[in-house]
């Protein structure tokens, strides 16, 4: 047993055995406490880690925008976080007169509890894992309706026009967001044969007979798609829409201050950092990787994805409400399901399981072949859909252009006479 | 199989509870001076007209449920997905047979301008 | 009695007592959150029922998907928060729902039961007390006997079920079309107009209400009520 790479198990095992022997009276209770541990242990390093991305963001964006950033608080800014913290703690915050206090009060409960949650079930290294349920991927998408239960709570318990209308809004969005991200998940789910995350990692190392490709290698497509939808389901930028505020002044916690107002905003972090871990399973092969301990792997996977993130924030403007679904309707949901479809024949057609050749016929080829084939299948997808999205976009284009020429032109002939 | 959800309703309980915690303690912490102003509705400074209840524009409920068709969808494709391996030419057909059926439902949506926002 | 038992009991009355408020409160968005706190506890029973698909499905779709569109709905409605909600026939409906619910408990009450999902149905509910016996592909189990543990390949035994041809492979396609029905549907209902159209169906619909209470007038079926054309016609324009 390798002490480094299996640091985290052996720690965890260390605990375990003490509480075992404290509790060994009843191996019940033993468990209860052993579990309610670890899920302290997750709440913590998930509130932590947020505590630490709000500045390492606000680090990122200001350089890439030219900005220095947060550099009072401490060297180089990084006490930041923690002058935010004693800002929170200590703020006032109201609930408004109007509002219904229950649900205005239990909404921001609610979204960080569903938030924190999703950390259950990701695997940080070999025997590293708060549960591995046979649903997992499955369970990471559905826990996410929690949040979507929460934002219309608040959003209607804030008894605002700005805060019900941008409820709406987001909720729109994240429900819309979650299909592309479902349909592009079934392929990873198709090829591992399990829903699991640990089982999705192993078959993505060299162990057991395994080939040890990433499965971002065998469906490039779904990765880019499930990146877009990722970002778009923690309601990030470019897909902040609900942060409006020209239009909608902050969304739907426009009510929300002090550490209700943080509550919101560690949910926010949490599932993004959620959704890089994910990412990072999925399709980068999660904790495998050569010569660094597996944890290790997975921070700077996850670490990578996350940076994408912040690059995309600090880099995109903001798109509009009609771009938005247009963009998931029209193309990401047509595409994910033309690339499912062609995944399914394609994943028939040339099967690397011999024992499956025989029973149901198809061409034996090795995994590195299936994954070329795959591969060149989702980038061809990518460019067509591409090209024909363009040509739409620009007959379209060309249509509006005219409109608004024959309306100015009609403007000059009014202004003339 | 229960015994893996335990550790999600633990879980649960202790997020809940952590939360629940530094909520209690920020509202010890914090001053609590309320007034009338502050306790208004915000509306960038302006008082609120008529009711919260505004009329919603019935596309949130067309999308709402273009959304379900695909949840569905996608719920019934997830088990045969865990199982795509050892299913037979026959059965991934009728597969890509359902997906086209609904995807039939999504470019139905898409003609008849449901999936427009202006 | 076990945890599990102990923790069936507690989910059980908790996903009552939500089911109470629902039907009790007058404040339609409460009724709707507190439907969505029923099916999280419903889908926490599905996992004391070593159902863990099916309570992620639950959490997915009812609470994910369906709740939302009930909300949507509600937030359609106009002017219902003033609004006290009446039921005449509730009366009606309590003694409905009671006498189903006595003769689903006649049924099934004193039979636990478990899915096996590679069955296909066979309808034997009247034969001979025979144990386990198949009713529509569910698998009853009588009291005191052992429920069968549900095997780890559930989910694929599920998946493999639902597309094949002996088993489940029709209803699964029939969801596809029903579904589509039912889009098709409120798309037609939902479907913006113009607003020429609307005036031009007000119109429409206010000249036939007219032409209506003429002939009935002509008719005698309502003998001096010579003002009564106005009346329709104001309002027919209202909705």
């Amino acid at each position: 047993m390798n002490v480094i790479n299996d640091l985290l198990k052996i720690i965890g095992d260390f605990i375990a055995g003490i509480i075992n022997s404290i509790f060994s009276f009843s191996p019940f209770l033993a468990d209860v406490v052993t579990m309610g541990l670890a899920a302290v242990i997750l709440c913590t390093f998930a509130a932590l880690s947020f505590m630490g991305l709000t500045y390492v963001e606000r680090k990122v964006v200001a350089r890439i925008q030219d900005r220095v950033g947060p550099n009072q608080a401490g060297p180089l800014g990084l006490l930041q976080p923690l002058a935010d913290g004693i800002k929170m703690f200590t703020k006032e915050d109201t609930t408004p007169a109007a509002a219904d206090r229950w649900v205005y009060n239990l909404a921001p409960l609610v979204i960080a509890v569903f938030a924190l949650t999703t950390y259950a079930v990701l695997p940080f290294a070999p025997g590293v894992v708060g549960t591995n349920l046979n649903v997992g991927v499955f369970y990471i998408i559905a826990i996410g309706s929690g949040s979507i239960v929460a934002i219309i709570m608040a959003g209607w318990g804030s008894n605002n026009k700005y805060a019900l209308l941008g409820a709406f809004r987001t909720v729109a969005q994240l429900v819309g967001y979650e299909v592309p991200m479902l349909l592009n998940v079934l392929p990873v789910v198709m090829i591992a044969g399990s829903m699991g995350l640990t089982d999705i990692i192993t078959q993505q190392t060299t162990l057991n007979g395994n080939p040890g490709i990433p499965f971002i290698v065998f469906f490039p497509l779904s990765a880019l798609v499930f990146l877009i939808s990722g970002i778009a389901e923690t309601a990030r930028s470019p897909f902040d829409l609900l942060e409006a505020e020209s239009e909608i002044v902050a969304g739907f916690h426009v009510e929300y201050s002090g550490m209700k107002f943080a509550l919101f905003f560690l949910g926010e972090y949490v599932n993004a950092l959620a959704v890089a871990f994910v990412f990072s399973t999925l399709f980068l092969g999660g904790y495998a990787g050569p010569v660094l301990p597996p944890y290790i792997w997975l921070l700077l996977k996850a670490a990578a994805v996350f940076f994408v993130f912040m690059w995309l924030r600090g880099t995109l403007p903001r798109i509009r409400v009609d771009q938005m679904h247009n963009m998931n309707w029209k193309f990401l949901v047509p595409v994910s399901i033309v690339h499912l479809v062609v995944v399914m024949a394609l994943m028939k057609l040339f099967v690397t399981n011999p024992a499956q050749v025989q029973a149901n016929g198809g061409i034996l080829v090795t995994p590195g072949v299936q994954a070329a084939i795959l591969f060149t299948a989702s980038i061809a997808i990518l460019i067509g859909s591409l090209v024909i999205a363009a040509r739409r976009a620009r007959i379209m284009r060309l249509q509006e252009e005219a409109v608004l020429e024959q309306r100015r032109a009609e403007n000059i002939a009014a202004v003339s006479v | 199989m229960r015994t893996d959800f335990a550790f999600v309703g633990v879980m649960l309980v202790t997020a809940a509870l952590l939360m629940g915690v530094t909520l209690i303690a920020a509202s010890l912490l914090r001053p609590k001076k309320p007034s009338k102003a502050k306790l208004e509705t915000y509306e960038c400074g302006m008082e609120t007209v008529g009711d919260t209840w505004v009329q919603f524009r019935v596309q949130y409920y067309i999308l709402a449920l273009v959304f379900v068709l695909f949840d569905i969808e996608a719920i019934l494709l997830f088990p045969i997905a865990v199982a795509f391996n050892s299913l037979s030419f026959f059965a991934v057909a009728n597969v890509i047979l359902f997906i086209v059926v609904l995807l039939i439902a999504l470019l139905y949506a898409w003609r008849k301008g449901a999936l427009d926002w202006e | 009695m076990t945890i599990q038992q102990v923790l069936f009991i507690v989910i059980a009355l908790a996903v009552l007592g939500a089911a109470i408020f629902v039907v009790t409160t007058r404040n339609l968005f409460r009724a709707a959150l507190m439907m969505i706190a029923a099916f999280f506890g419903i889908a926490g029973l599905f996992v004391l029922l070593d159902a863990g698909l099916f309570a992620v499905a639950q959490v997915l779709i009812y609470i994910g998907a369906i709740s939302i569109l009930v909300i949507f709905a509600v937030m359609l409605t106009r002017g219902m928060q003033g609004m006290v909600p009446r039921n005449s026939q509730a009366t009606a409906a309590a003694v409905t729902v009671a006498v189903v619910f006595a003769v689903l408990l006649l049924l099934f009450g004193p039979l636990r039961l478990t899915l096996d999902l590679a069955r296909w149905p066979v309808i034997s509910l009247f034969a001979a007390n025979v144990s386990p016996r198949d009713v529509g592909g569910i698998e009853w189990t009588p009291p005191g006997q052992a429920i069968p543990a549900v095997p780890d390949t559930y989910i694929a035994d599920f998946g493999r079920s639902l597309v094949d041809l002996n088993q489940y492979l029709l209803p699964f396609l029939l969801i596809a079309f029903l579904v589509d029905v039912v889009l098709a549907g409120a798309i037609f209902i939902a479907r913006q107009r113009r607003p020429a159209e609307i005036v031009e169906d007000r119109q429409r619909q206010a000249e036939e209400e007219t032409e209506e209470a003429e002939a009935m007038r002509r008719a005698g079926v309502l003998p001096g009520a010579a003002s009564l054309p106005e009346g329709a016609v104001a309002s027919a324009s209202d909705h």
